[in-house]
């Protein structure tokens, strides 16, 4: 049975895009399955380097404009029909999320989103994916072709994807075709990176249990002193506690740093996605039934802010000693 | 335009973090895939979706300081539970404010929720503008504005933090995409589904806007009313949850102890830390 990925080069996100998808057909995807990948690019100067990033030997290349989602879906639609392609993986994110989505409309295919794995059954699909806020685990069944699926973001566990020998299998220019949808005066505003939450060594997080933004500006302070970098739950930066790009969780940054302490915070599902691949969890919370003390390595119950003040005391101290 | 219309479409969830852990356990353990039971929790707004309704009301504030008029309504696919935050939304300045009785769960059926939607705005509420929360639980598909936009034939985009009314039919719109903050102008009619938006919470209105606005009704609609067979749908799935399961998330869990903070920190620091530290 055939598949196909895609990977959308005509933004920024290419590499991460591959490698997320890299990794889900090494480990998330049933056997049995040979595929290609389609790859948007907009600039003929990147199609060395997207080839090069395509997790699977065969590449279809479409030359298009960028911001064009219903355009693409258009396309990847052609094939679908043309070549009865029954399964295509999408990269997770807002932009798989919408390419999936609009194909399977287009289509009358079936679509689900952020899946943890898939495997071909008969006449059907069978996926794994985070259900309740990433309380349980729930099965799905999919049952008519296409099927389109976008891949969940923690996929994207930063791994180098396997060294492939390409092959290019076709080059085609649609950047005639007319657009679904015209965006006037776009702009695209430089964020401040992220990078240090999502490749940090070592994570302190605040929660809700700082108790105001004092609180939260403290544990920071603190984080600073240990050299660590600073991240907040999502009910911290819906105070406005903190800036909305220190989130962590489902909604923000999948961090796995070696270490992680989290002060503060009870450990909702939600939240807990953005850290579970962190080597070693400290939780510190006066609660000893919040779901953050079993999920943790090692657990203090007392105040988060309190105790992680004295260990950034402890830790700087100790630095000087050395 | 002299006057926008603005519909946002809402869900009411139950707070799943109230839940205990056997409930989650029960849920597991039903074939069914029904669900976890979560009719004893108490009900909260999706968190998108109350960025999606103080963002409305925001927009009108704005187009009112320039003298332009904006008419806002509320829809939400749930039961008698949404019926207080309807109300709520009438005291706070929504013109409209209707439900549509699911008939059946429709948790985990994201597409017939978008056919609700969508028939909604095709017979009722021939909207402008369509704001909604750009996922929520318990499916947490993430689908539904796009569904609504295929069905529509709207542009749409998601993970909107910003909205800016402009002097004619277009509204100036912020979204985080995945390379980066988008800035776009969109030409209306458009769907706008919400995300991380600073502007979180929903205000609250005074007693005195409660009793101005107490006789304004909430519409209660069917599928049928908007053109859209339940059953059938449901019926004709492509998409099923077939079984639910726990998460099994458990670590270690050691509790360190201690007389002081200071003493906690100290054996944390000695017993887990120092080795992990020195070797970051």
């Amino acid at each position: 049975m055939r598949f196909a990925t895609i990977l959308d080069g005509t933004i920024d996100s290419a590499a991460q895009q591959a490698r997320a998808l890299g990794g889900f057909l090494r480990e998330g995807l049933g056997g049995g399955l040979a595929g290609e990948t389609l790859v948007f690019y907009q600039d003929d100067r990147d199609k060395k380097r997207l080839v090069e990033l395509a997790p699977t030997r065969g590449v279809r290349l479409v030359k298009t404009t960028a911001r064009r989602p219903e355009r693409m879906a258009e396309t990847i639609a052609g094939v679908a029909r043309d070549e009865d392609v029954p399964l295509f993986l999408f990269a997770g994110g807002p932009g798989g999320t919408e390419l999936a989505t609009r194909l399977a409309c287009r289509t009358h295919g079936s679509v689900l989103t952020d899946a943890l794995s898939v495997e071909v059954g008969p006449q059907r699909l069978l996926c794994r994916k985070n259900v309740y806020s990433n309380h349980m685990l729930g099965r799905f069944e999919l049952t008519a072709r296409p099927w389109c699926v976008s891949i969940d973001a923690s996929w994207n566990d930063g791994r180098s994807p396997a060294s492939l020998e390409h092959h290019v299998l076709s080059d085609a220019d649609e950047t005639g075709c007319p657009a679904e949808t015209t965006f006037e005066d776009l702009e695209l505003v430089d964020l401040p990176s992220t990078g240090d939450l999502a490749e940090s060594r070592f994570l302190v997080v605040a929660g809700l249990g700082a108790g105001n933004r004092q609180g939260v500006e403290r544990i920071a302070k603190a984080a600073r002193q240990m050299g660590a970098a600073f991240g907040v739950t999502r009910p911290v930066a819906m105070n406005a506690w903190a800036p909305m790009d220190r989130l962590i969780g489902v909604s923000g940054t999948r961090a796995a740093p070696q270490l992680c302490i989290v002060a503060g915070a009870s450990g909702a599902p939600a939240f807990y996605w953005g850290i579970e691949k962190a080597g070693f969890i400290v939780a510190i919370d006066p609660d000893e039934h919040a779901p953050i003390v079993r999920n943790a390595d090692a657990t203090v119950i007392d105040d988060g802010l309190v105790v992680i003040e004295e260990l950034a005391q402890i830790i700087s101290a100790e630095r000087k000693h050395d | 335009m002299s006057s926008l219309r603005i519909l946002v479409s809402f869900k009411v969830t139950p707070d799943f973090e109230a839940l205990r852990e056997a409930d989650w356990l029960a849920g597991a353990e039903d074939d069914a895939a029904d669900g976890a039971e979560t009719r004893y929790v108490r009900r909260v707004l999706n968190c998108f979706d109350e960025s999606a309704l103080e963002m409305a009301l925001r927009v009108c504030d704005a187009r009112a300081e320039r003298g332009s008029a904006t008419s806002l309504g509320a829809l939400s696919v749930g039961g008698r539970e949404t019926e207080p935050y309807l109300k709520t939304l009438l005291a706070l300045g929504y013109e409209r404010a209707a439900r549509v009785e699911p008939e059946a769960a429709l948790d985990f059926a994201p597409a017939v929720t978008a056919s609700l939607v969508a028939g909604y705005v095709r017979r009722v509420d021939h909207g402008d503008l369509l704001l909604l929360g750009c996922r929520s639980g318990p499916g947490d598909s993430g689908i539904v504005p796009f569904l609504v936009a295929e069905k529509l034939g709207w542009p749409c985009l998601t993970q909107v933090i910003e909205v800016e009314p402009l002097a004619d039919d277009r509204v100036r719109v912020a979204c985080m995409v995945d390379d980066g903050l988008l800035r776009a102008t969109l030409r209306l009619p458009c769907v706008l589904a919400v995300g991380n938006a600073v502007v979180s919470q929903l205000r609250v209105p005074t007693l005195t806007d409660r009793l101005a606005r107490r006789d304004k009704r909430v519409d209660v609609l069917s599928g049928a009313d908007l053109g859209v067979d339940i059953a059938g749908e449901l019926g004709r799935a492509t998409c099923v949850l077939t079984r639910l399961e726990t998460i099994d998330r458990a670590r270690r869990g050691v509790i360190v102890g201690g007389k002081t903070p200071r003493e906690e920190a100290r054996v944390l620091f000695d017993s887990h830390l120092k080795s992990l530290i020195e070797k970051l």
